[in-house]
């Protein structure tokens, strides 16, 4: 069985600025070699959709790989490692559910529906904020819409959130594996544990309790001796990292593919059916997300061996744009019948916590974003994210008119 | 082993032999049943793991617990009767024989 490590692998260059403009050729020229994998500078990287679906269901062989990501910064032992190796994503098995089930009740497609009318409030007030203006950037724009519906499932007031904009964007670049944010995400890092300290800190002080604040589900919890203290504020910071850039990127490039598409623009003001029409299949031709595996024990898949140590990223922004799963994947059709579904939100047990509460939002931002403005066009040079970790437009430029 | 029988929407039936305390939703991966997705292995985080339990056997599978209930809001247009996601069924000798039927689509 031939080791990975000893495969005349194609390389894809993910760290160049061509290949998060497009990654496409690159990609369409590596499948040629291999239909489903290839290496990068740190490792290898899944591409193909069967293989992400099946690698993502071994969850006992291939656990979330962090410990590369700290240790190509080489930084163990800073607060920042301990979060990323102890937080929930790096657990698995009983420890891994035992952590998970203290939230996964806020996340569930009921909660997610319960929350649709704080999440119209949050996107008709930062309108009204915004809308005045001939333009603005889309990026930044969004920037503050997630954040400010997962500060209303926690029961944390928004006030907070430009404090914590930039420190959240920091922390994920690390994920790119890039020197030169190093060492500012571990300052970026220390501030955000403030925050959250002092968000614990407050609400135990004030008394306060809202059945439907998770935070205070999470104090209870921790209460009850279900997690410890530690594990508390790492969920509340896990949640907010992910609330912020996730669904901030995936409205971004929705509005930027709609832009192409002024014939849907309309149909989305209308009827908000369709909007979820649109924003699945945004999940499926744009998503985000390349994520790393460690394989902690050998294995073997499709006559290749994987070794221990290997560490394997999965991308679901290409494996979503695997022909053999998707005819045409490059089209972007919000018709497209099928019941292969895209794997933007993973498989297995690190599936999205999020899942129900990022598709309410976009569909819900998209309605309302529609409805308020009218014609938006490119109103300047628009900039893409690096590829690895959260992909997407960092700058959209939009000019538009004010629906009336 | 507890007998389970899947069967299509075209009466095609799967009859499937399971060791006790494997879920139906396993139980249809391990042998090839198709329809069942289970996309988050079993941990009530996904709900693609859609059944109808067959009438008869409604008693004896029981109703969903909370979380079951809440994530089984995703197929609140689904007018079916006997909704279940099948990650929260445990085949054990009470169930030997169940009929659970299969949707013919999860999402």
């Amino acid at each position: 069985m031939p080791l990975i490590t000893e495969m005349n692998l194609p390389v894809l260059p993910v760290e160049n600025p061509d290949f998060q403009r497009d990654p496409m050729p690159y990609v369409d020229a590596a499948r040629q070699r291999h239909p489903w994998l290839a290496r990068f500078e740190q490792g290898y990287i899944v591409h193909g959709y069967q293989a992400v679906k099946d690698l993502a269901f071994m969850d006992d062989k291939l656990v979330m790989g962090l410990g590369h990501v700290v240790d190509f910064y080489q930084v163990r032992g800073t607060p920042w490692a301990r979060f990323m190796l102890e937080m929930l994503q790096s657990h698995t098995g009983p420890e891994h559910a035992r952590i998970r089930a203290s939230v996964a009740q806020a996340f569930t497609p009921r909660r997610a529906n319960r929350v649709r009318p704080a999440m119209r409030e949050v996107i008709d007030g930062l309108l009204d904020e915004w809308s005045g203006r001939d333009g603005f950037d889309f990026a930044e724009f969004a920037s503050y819409f997630p954040i400010a519906v997962l500060c209303g499932v926690l029961g944390v007031p928004t006030t907070g959130i430009p404090r914590i904009r930039n420190a959240i964007e920091t922390h994920m670049a690390s994920l790119t594996l890039d020197h030169k944010y190093y060492p500012g995400f571990l300052e970026a890092f220390d501030l955000l544990w403030d925050y959250v300290d002092e968000l614990v800190r407050d609400r135990e002080a004030s008394g306060e309790r809202d059945e439907d604040a998770l935070l205070d589900a999470l104090i209870a919890a921790r209460d009850a001796g279900k997690l410890s203290d530690l594990e508390l504020r790492d969920m509340v910071l896990v949640l907010l990292i992910a609330g912020y850039d996730t669904s901030k990127n995936m409205l971004t490039l929705t509005m930027y593919r709609l832009l192409e598409h002024p014939e849907y623009w309309q149909r989305c003001a209308e009827d908000i059916d369709f909007c979820a029409k649109v924003i699945e299949e945004m999940l499926r031709h744009s998503s985000i997300a390349t994520v790393f595996r460690s394989v902690v024990e050998d294995f073997d898949y499709q006559g290749h061996r994987f070794p221990r140590g290997a560490m394997v990223a999965f991308s679901m922004p290409l494996a979503n744009r695997d022909p053999a799963a998707f005819p045409d994947p490059m089209s972007f059709d919000p018709f497209r019948e099928s019941e292969t579904r895209h794997l933007a939100f993973g498989r297995g047990e690190h599936i999205c916590l999020g899942q129900f509460l990022a598709r309410a939002q976009l569909e819900e931002g998209l309605h309302l974003i529609t409805r308020r403005i009218s014609n938006p066009v490119l109103a300047g040079d628009i900039a893409w994210r690096p590829f690895l970790g959260a992909w997407g437009l960092s700058t959209l430029p939009i000019r538009f008119d004010v629906a009336a | 082993m507890v007998k389970i029988i899947y069967k299509e929407s075209d009466g095609t039936e799967h009859p499937t032999d399971l060791e006790p305390g494997v879920s139906v939703m396993q139980g249809a991966l391990n042998n090839g049943v198709p329809s069942i997705l289970g996309e988050c292995g079993g941990q009530l985080a996904c709900g693609t793991c859609l059944v109808y339990v067959d009438p008869a056997w409604r008693d004896k599978t029981g109703e969903p617990e909370e979380m079951e209930e809440a994530t089984l809001e995703l197929h609140a247009d689904n007018p079916h009767e006997g909704k279940r996601l099948s990650c929260q069924i445990k085949a054990s000798d009470e169930l030997d024989g169940l009929v659970v039927h299969l949707p013919d689509s999860q999402y």
